[in-house]
């Protein structure tokens, strides 16, 4: 079959679905006309649905990039990996373009430690200060005559707490130990924070909400009295020599995907690049193909369940304070993303989330309390794309419930609406989240 | 990760459940196919996997010991047996195999050549536990198809000292360790995900039985859609025979014509080579549109005879282009399969 019968198909199906959720569900497609109906495994892997061949095949080119496992060479393909590396591809870790594990270790590693100092000169104006010989992330993997800049282990500690009705539940934390090759511990002056993957579906849709949209929704000193600030990060473009708004990155501490994807190149597997690193090991072509790709992957529709119940319960609870259930784009260079109305449950924005899961490391503009609110489109498919994923940035929480309870700060009013609730009108929420 | 451009699959199921009914009552409900999908299909191939890789580790075992050109040939053939039941298991590549990371594991590609020789060259004592701990493209089918065959298909057994040997041996209990535990991957754990797939309808994960359908129609197509526009297509376009998996052994359109099998055995829940059989997709299809039933049969061994008619070994057949209309019409055939899957198949099945 020929891409361009394809593309039509594709948009019939769009169609038909769009037709689906405006009877049952939300009123706006979750990916816009980029939506796909798929409740599968490779739920997160598909091409936006809106894309012509052209964008069609420069989306399999990208698929191409993207699933490259890089070797060290010198190789008749795919050279350039580490030194030191935290993994060898892409899909390694944004497992079926969804998250990875929260692993650690020798093998199996999707997740990764960022550090920095607490002062100094940073590698950039307004980032974090690197560490000497470590830089700003650690590399736990190497190639074979290099050791790798450390070891580490990742151990989980029990917290307990219960409900308001008296439903006990535990919850866990990660505790990641950090060794240096001569066997002893990472400094205690290092910060350091520790993340799992996160998903690369719809982030061209992310991208392409303007700068002055995100501004307009931060309320830095809670003008409004409702507990929720939100902040934009101010972060390095490296590209204009500028600062810019941030957007991508569990702190938002990337301007664009052509800067986030060159710096996953050069710091998670250790490929050079224009942007990044000595000599380029790879062509720019490459890191534009990969860009595109994680620009125009489709989201899924949500189910066609009936849980408005839960959707009342997401903005009564106070979730919608943050996890903004509709966006706007605005002109894009990829016309598929240019001017969609979506539905991805963010405000793309800086909240302090309480000392519970406070890493401690600052990140430009971001204080060691503050996450940028995740996107929730897809999130009841996680277990069906990665089963035994867990949520949250680092991963600690094995399912939804839990990363809501692990929600405080400006969140915690929030939080604190989900566990006085009873069981029903909890599983209400759940069963919303669930159908995402 | 590659995926069909097309679903109108999962879409075509998903709208039949959104004309106001609940989810579950409408679509697919046959639950015996979802079981006999899991029981008859996905851990027989397993199962079969598991033993090819038993073998060949016996076979490395053997040449170690006895380094003859006879028992490299042996190892060879092993190896080439062991492949088959892997690449007849690749229109499934959800659940534990993907989650658990045994894909890479056993089947990561290119292989790391540079590292491989410095541990070749290394007077590293090559213990299970120093070869668990080396990288994946160091290990696994296409390490030990370099091993076993060289470049061009021209490995001596002159050419395999000691320490090849002895990397081969370690190499080859690796994988066999792992296709035991992808073996095992869909019946431990609680609760297990055969469990899972099989209970769709009352889990999160599988929400319905429409949805494990689904599961099995795109990872049919998607097979379909990653042998024509990436196994066959990124070395095609190219015209680039560093690009060709497999191409140690001349091994590659095998590998294409086993996936091509591993779409007809999802479809129709049997597995010849395990001696097992089960309720599939087909019957179904058979009782609401036979004819349908029978073309798509038909697509499919036209596309796995369109493989054969490319002249091998693959890794020449991309630069001459005598063969470019073989290949080509491969690729058209295996298209006309996922076509249908995405299409008509989707549509009879809701």
């Amino acid at each position: 079959m020929s891409p361009p019968v394809r593309a039509r198909l594709v948009a019939a199906a769009t169609l038909l679905a769009a037709g689906c959720d405006a009877a049952l569900d939300a009123p706006v497609a979750a990916g816009g006309d980029t939506t796909i109906a798929d409740r599968t495994s490779n739920a997160y892997a598909q091409p936006a649905a809106n894309l012509d061949a052209a964008g069609l095949a420069r989306h399999r080119a990208g698929d191409a990039a993207f699933s490259a496992v890089f070797v060290r060479g010198p190789a008749p393909v795919n050279a350039g990996l580490g030194p030191q590396f935290n993994h060898n591809a892409c899909e390694a870790c944004h497992v079926r373009d969804g998250r990875g594990l929260p692993s650690l270790g020798v093998t199996g590693s999707q997740a990764l430690v960022r550090v920095s100092l607490a002062s100094g000169t940073p590698t950039v104006p307004g980032g974090a200060v690197p560490v000497p010989g470590l830089g700003t992330q650690l590399q736990d993997h190497a190639v074979f005559d290099v050791p790798p800049e450390v070891a580490l282990v990742l151990a989980w500690q029990p917290v307990d707490g219960s409900y308001a009705d008296g439903t006990p539940y535990q919850l866990r934390a990660p505790a990641v130990t950090a060794t240096l090759p001569d066997g002893t511990p990472l400094g205690a002056e290092v910060l350091r924070s520790f993340r799992q993957a996160p998903p690369v579906f719809g982030l061209g849709l992310l991208e392409a909400i303007p700068d002055d949209a995100l501004a307009a929704a931060a309320d830095p000193d809670d003008r409004d009295g409702d507990g929720i600030s939100g902040r934009v990060n101010l972060v390095w473009d490296v590209d204009a020599g500028a600062a810019r708004v941030g957007r991508f990155g569990h702190k938002a501490s990337m301007p664009s995907l052509a800067q986030q994807a060159a710096a996953a190149y050069a710091n998670d597997m250790g490929i050079d690049n224009r942007r990044f690193g000595a000599a380029p090991e790879i062509t720019e072509a490459t890191v534009d193909d990969a860009v595109f790709y994680t620009a125009t992957l489709a989201v899924p529709a949500p189910r066609a369940v009936d849980v408005d119940a839960g959707r009342a319960r997401f903005t009564q609870f106070g979730c919608a304070g943050c996890h903004t259930p509709t966006q706007v784009t605005g002109d894009h260079p990829i016309a598929a993303l240019a001017f969609q109305t979506f539905a991805p449950y963010t405000d793309l924005l800086l909240h302090d989330l309480g000392d519970g899961l406070a890493d401690g490391r600052p990140d430009f503009l971001a204080d060691g309390r503050e996450w940028r609110t995740p996107p929730l489109w897809g999130l009841g498919l996680v277990q069906t794309v990665l089963p035994g994923a867990g949520y949250l940035h680092d991963g600690r929480a094995r399912t939804v419930a839990e990363a809501i309870l692990w929600h405080g700060g400006e969140a915690g009013a929030a939080r604190a609406r989900f566990v006085a609730a009873s069981a029903a009108q909890r599983d209400e929420l759940l069963a919303f989240l669930a159908a995402l | 990760m590659r995926v069909a451009l097309l679903l109108v699959a999962s879409s075509t199921l998903s709208v039949a459940a959104c004309g106001g009914d609940p989810v579950g009552t409408a679509g697919f409900t046959d639950q015996q196919v979802i079981a006999d999908f899991a029981d008859r299909v996905v851990i027989p191939t397993y199962a079969l996997l598991d033993a090819r890789v038993d073998a060949l580790h016996a076979a490395a075992v053997a040449l170690a010991a006895t380094p003859t050109a006879a028992n490299l040939d042996a190892a060879q053939q092993a190896w080439i047996a062991a492949r088959v039941p892997w690449e007849q298991s690749e229109a499934f590549l959800f659940g534990p195999v993907s989650a658990q990371g045994f894909d890479p594991a056993l089947d990561s590609w290119p292989v790391e050549r540079t590292d491989l020789d410095l541990v070749l060259a290394s007077g590293d004592a090559l213990t299970p536990a120093y070869v668990r701990n080396l990288p994946e493209t160091q290990k696994g089918f296409h390490t030990l198809e370099y091993l076993l065959f060289g470049e061009g298909r021209s490995r001596q057994v002159a050419e395999l000292g000691q320490r090849e040997l002895a990397y081969l041996t370690a190499t080859a209990a690796e994988l066999a360790d792992i296709s035991g535990q992808l073996a095992a991957s869909w019946t431990v754990g609680s609760p297990t995900f055969r469990d899972v797939f099989v209970g769709a309808g009352t889990n999160g994960t599988y929400p319905s039985l429409d949805a494990a359908a689904q599961e099995i129609l795109v990872g049919m197509s998607g097979i379909c859609d990653e042998v024509a526009n990436g196994k066959i297509a990124d070395p095609y376009d190219a015209h680039d025979p560093a690009l060709v998996e497999s191409q140690y052994s001349w091994n590659s359109l095998d590998d294409f014509a086993d996936n091509l099998r591993s779409v007809g055995q999802a479809y129709l829940g049997d597995v010849p080579a395990a001696g097992s059989t089960g309720r599939g997709l087909d019957a179904i299809v058979a009782e609401r549109d036979p004819a349908l039933d029978a073309r798509f049969r038909a697509e499919l061994a036209a596309a796995i005879a369109a493989i054969g008619a490319i002249p091998p070994p693959f890794r020449d057949a991309i630069t001459d282009p005598a063969a470019y209309p073989a290949i080509e019409a491969a690729q058209v055939a295996i298209r006309t399969v996922q076509a249908t899957i995405d299409g008509e198949l989707a549509a009879a099945l809701r």
